[in-house]
């Protein structure tokens, strides 16, 4: 048989190695033949046939995928030819969102200019009537299913080209699209954000996500071959870090230079290539305290900070050390740690937005890559940036953070060199389920990034037990119990857990009998708390009560209407208790004759504690929520608040002037406060003030109770956590 | 403060006292040669005890310059001035022996009067205008914030207006206009009645009416199309609140204005108290 074929396209003879396409051929002779499903760099698959070509046959054939054969003659145009390539691109047409956002973006979408090439305007064709819906779970890419041609161009990009095996097809007949592994979200999927999907797409189905401030100003632009040379960036698809170019910058710092501060909202993440930093609190780490009413008759009380060793509160967490937003965590009694090269900080800043947890000051001249989250989350899941991450928390961390958690702070050095290389960094999208009531218990977690929410299913929805942050820990009710898992756990943001497998974490209670009886000592006491924080929830059932948030709180303050002569001797008193600056509004919803004034509810569900960068904000065993001493008045509980019942309290330091070496100046700082239920008293101070007998702090059931037909729980409302 | 049965110890307290009192007075008023004398030992008593509960009553005022203070509940303490000031009238008229003596002394008792009756409208409207308020201002606001919620209300109704008929400002209603410029009658009521309502709502207007305000906006409803009747419902909330505001700040002045009287006069009370201490032992 012959090497070469020789047949004659639109009258122009050709010789073409045997196997060549109809279109190949065309190509390399210069006739153009229209396609949409077909790239050069990819296996031809035939499916839009908009190549459709006349070859003196009974039907047309593709010309991506017909070989060509010896005497062929082929007609790439004509009128029947172009009537069935018109008919073709209407009906793609008839279904396409025209136009649709890469037509908007850059006038080029493939579909779009090849209907105005043939002159099909608007398709005779009615739309699909169930729409196919948007996917915007990726930080880079945008996934828009109505504009999707089913071309298959995405899937062989990612299969092919790049072997990520993330996208395929889905569903049948009408209801076809491309998905992410099984159906994920792209952005939950394992989709590494490398971009061929996205530079393959013909039309707006697959388009580079713009995202606000794309732009990061300042510093040094970074070349993607310099970037790519980065051990870092190894494995990092080109094609993504062009297209998000202005996304990283380089930046050179001084010693004494600062990188960020506490408090500040930022939404970038920080890489250090060379050089050291301090990671510190500036804040004092110190509580705001209100001393007490000896300073003389009719002076007004002034609230001072006080640290642990003059005041230590009741509940007050013995914890050693604060989490934050960085490798390492700081130890309490000298919050200060270095990072240097390798070290990757701001990362649920950069994911979550969540305020900075730390200033960081460049200790020796140095460079970092500043990134936006598009970037980041490439990073996250490119497998050698993963690798290196790990590989620097095993042997840094890991041994940290399993000293934080009071019930493994007694681990021998060996057993954490034991654990060292069997835990697992595990990382969960915000609302993906790190593990399902229900399910068997497989494993233990500690908290490394983000918020994990743990609920309870009920008949009347589920109830939210607890809120753990970075620092705290789940799992071990199920692994202690009967083995299966007793509430759900959920990824409130980007959460990043170390995982501990239910071998290793058995042998850690068979090994230390100390552990096993604190962590049971633990759990006994969850679900004592969850329990009867279900049974006060299925107690109730009653609209406005529930509609008010009233549910919710464990402790209210309330004024009998009747009574209340609106002489506000109760906002004076907590001002006067509180430095002047009142802790309640007497201003609130109404439930009965009552009014619910702004004062912190002590919520079941304490929306105010999700996010706080240094998890400063918790909740007592016994009731109250505390704000323990290392709050860097971010200010974040409080915009938490639904009920706008924490405020910020001023108060005055010195701090280095930036301008004077060796002086100091004084400035204000702040830190969160809410209603302490004046603690320290046998009785809030606005209750006691109250000389109507109007002001009551009551445990909502037990007050309504007899109001709303209820059977009052006796003890309902004590306050606790979920595992 | 409410008076109810959480007061029941404290009313049997001073009434044992009021007539333990009264049995000492009748039987010393009954043994006493001549005229009854508050000089005398069992007058002299009466005067200190009286003068005493007056003095405790007075240092409410103190007690509430302190709230956090731990030197009793608050309530106790307006139980106490509330029981004891009362009692404090029977035991000073036993000192005087009903009579109402010279200038200064007959100024005191008079004093006391007013002080005792003031508190007693005053118990009496605490009593009763807390249950009003609850019933009748179910939008209540902080007292103080009724500048900037009525500051609000003008600035929402200006949005309304503006939403519905384009602009605040215009020509105003002629029956050649209503055609060419339909929201002109929306825009001449709001302009003319209602803006002038919610800016002073102190001055006597029409709108404070109800009744009136209802017939204006029905008046509104017929001569308008029906897109503007969201507009005007919109309008009538706002003078609702308005009006309720305005009935918030009376209830609010006659349940706080009765110490006007009561504060000032229980001071000239306790000063001339004093004075008449110093004269009596003195001369």
């Amino acid at each position: 048989m012959s090497e070469v074929v020789t047949l004659t396209i639109d009258g122009r003879e050709v010789a073409v190695p045997r196997g060549t396409t109809i279109f190949d051929a065309a190509r390399l002779h210069g006739i153009p033949i229209p396609t949409l499903c077909h790239q050069q760099n990819q296996t031809p698959v035939g499916v839009c046939r908009v190549c459709v070509v006349d070859v003196s046959a009974r039907v047309y054939a593709a010309a991506c995928i017909r070989e060509c054969d010896e005497g062929m003659t082929v007609k790439t145009g004509g009128d029947g030819v172009q009537r069935a390539r018109a008919t073709l691109v209407e009906l793609l047409m008839s279904d396409h969102p025209s136009p649709c956002l890469r037509q908007q973006q850059s006038g080029d979408c493939e579909l779009e200019t090849l209907a105005a090439s043939l002159g099909v305007a608007e398709p005779r064709f009615p739309r699909r009537l169930s729409p196919r819906g948007r996917d915007d779970s990726s930080l880079a890419i945008a996934v828009d299913h109505e504009a999707c041609i089913l071309c298959d161009r995405c899937v062989r990009g990612c299969d092919e080209v790049k072997k990520n095996m993330v996208i395929g097809r889905t569903g049948k007949g009408g209801a076809t699209g491309v998905a992410f592994d099984l159906g994920d979200p792209m952005g939950a999927s394992t989709c590494v954000s490398c971009g061929e999907c996205m530079v393959s797409c013909p039309t707006g189905a697959l388009t580079n996500k713009r995202i606000v401030a794309t732009e990061l100003g300042g510093g040094d632009r970074v070349e993607v071959e310099e970037l790519l040379d980065l051990p870092v960036f190894k494995g990092v698809s080109g094609t993504f870090l062009s297209l998000n170019q202005t996304a990283v910058v380089k930046r050179h710092y001084k010693a004494g230079d600062i990188v960020c501060r506490e408090g500040e909202y930022g939404s970038t993440a920080f890489y250090i290539l060379d050089g050291t930093v301090d990671v510190f609190i500036s804040t004092p780490i110190k509580h705001v305290q209100q001393q007490g009413a000896s300073d003389g008759w009719f002076s007004r009380i002034r609230s001072r900070l006080a640290g642990r060793s003059e005041d230590v509160r009741a509940g007050e967490d013995a914890r050693r050390w604060i989490p934050i937003d960085a490798p390492v965590d700081l130890p309490y009694d000298d919050p200060i740690a270095q990072l240097g090269p390798g070290d990757l900080f701001g990362e649920m800043t950069c994911m979550s937005y969540h305020p900075r947890s730390a200033t960081v000051r460049a200790a020796t001249d140095g460079t970092m890559l500043e990134m936006l989250r598009n970037v980041l989350d490439v990073l996250q899941k490119n497998k050698t940036f993963r690798a290196r991450l790990e590989e620097t928390y095993r042997q840094r961390a890991l041994e940290n953070h399993l000293r934080s958690v009071p019930v493994l702070a007694g681990l021998p050095r060996d057993f954490v060199d034991y654990l060292r290389d069997r835990v697992e960094l595990v990382r969960f999208s915000p609302g993906q389920v790190i593990c399902r009531q229900g399910e068997a218990a497989d494993a233990f977690y500690l908290v490394r990034l983000g918020f994990v929410k743990v609920s309870e299913a009920h008949p009347g929805g589920d109830l939210v037990l607890a809120y753990i942050p970075r620092g705290g820990y789940f799992g071990e009710i199920g692994l202690l119990g009967g083995g299966v898992r007793t509430a759900t756990c959920t990824a409130l943001d980007h959460v990043e857990v170390v995982r501990i497998g239910g071998e290793e974490f058995g042998a850690m209670v068979e090994h230390f009998p100390g552990v096993r009886a604190e962590l049971e000592r633990v759990a006994v006491e969850r679900r004592e708390q969850n329990r009867a924080r279900a049974a006060a929830t299925d107690a109730v059932v009653v609209g406005d009560f529930l509609a008010q948030g009233l549910m919710e709180a464990q402790s209210l303050l309330v004024l009998d209407l009747e009574r209340c002569t609106r002489c506000d001797q109760c906002v004076r008193a907590c001002a006067d208790a509180h430095d002047g600056v009142t802790r309640l509004v007497r201003e609130g919803l109404r439930f009965d004759k009552y009014l619910v004034a702004t004062s912190c509810r002590q919520c079941r569900d304490p929306l105010c504690m999700v996010g706080c960068p240094v998890g400063s904000i918790r909740r007592r065993n016994s009731l109250e929520v505390i704000i323990e001493d290392w709050c860097v008045g971010c200010g974040l509980c409080a915009s938490n608040c639904p009920y706008g019942n924490i405020s910020l309290h001023s108060f005055a330091v010195k701090e280095a002037d930036p301008d004077h070496h060796g002086r100091t100046i004084a400035t204000t700082r702040k830190k969160a406060t809410g209603c302490d239920l004046c603690m320290d008293q046998a009785e809030p101070s606005c209750v006691y003030a109250c000389p109507h007998d109007a002001a009551h702090r009551v445990e909502p059931l037990t007050f309504f109770g007899s109001r709303l037909g209820l059977a009052v729980p006796g003890t309902a409302g004590r306050a606790g956590t979920g595992g | 403060m409410r008076i109810d049965g959480t007061h029941r110890r404290w009313a049997l307290g001073s009434a044992a006292a009021f007539v333990a009192a009264a049995l000492v007075y009748a039987v010393g008023a009954a043994g006493t040669v001549g005229p009854w004398s508050g000089g005398s030992a069992l007058g002299l008593t009466f005067g200190v005890a009286g003068f005493a509960l007056m003095v405790f009553a007075g240092l409410l005022a103190a007690r509430r310059k302190v709230p956090i203070w731990r030197i009793g509940r608050a309530q106790s303490w307006m139980r106490g001035h509330l029981w004891l000031g009362l009692l404090s009238l029977p035991l000073i008229f036993f000192h005087a022996g009903f009579a109402f003596g010279g200038p200064l002394t007959r100024a005191l008792m008079w004093l006391l009067i007013i002080v005792v009756a003031s508190g007693l409208v005053g118990a009496a409207l605490q009593h009763v205008l807390p249950r009003v308020m609850l019933d009748r201002l179910p939008m209540e606001t902080i007292y103080e914030q009724i500048p900037h919620v009525r500051a609000q209300l003008v600035s929402e109704a200006d949005g309304v207006v503006a939403a519905a008929c384009g602009a605040i400002s215009g020509d105003l209603a002629t029956i050649v206009r209503i055609d060419a410029d339909p929201a002109a009658p929306l825009r001449d009521f709001y302009l003319n009645e209602m803006r002038p309502f919610l800016e002073s709502p102190d001055a006597p207007h029409r709108l404070a009416d109800p009744a009136y305000g209802a017939q204006a906006t029905g008046r509104l409803r017929t001569v308008l199309p029906e897109t503007f009747h969201q507009a005007i419902a919109d309008l009538e909330n706002l003078c609702a609140e308005e009006r309720q505001l305005s009935r918030e700040q009376r209830l609010h002045r006659v349940l706080h204005g009765w110490l006007l009287v009561h504060v000032p006069l229980s001071f000239a009370l306790l000063a001339l108290a004093v004075i008449h201490i110093v004269m009596a032992l003195r001369y």
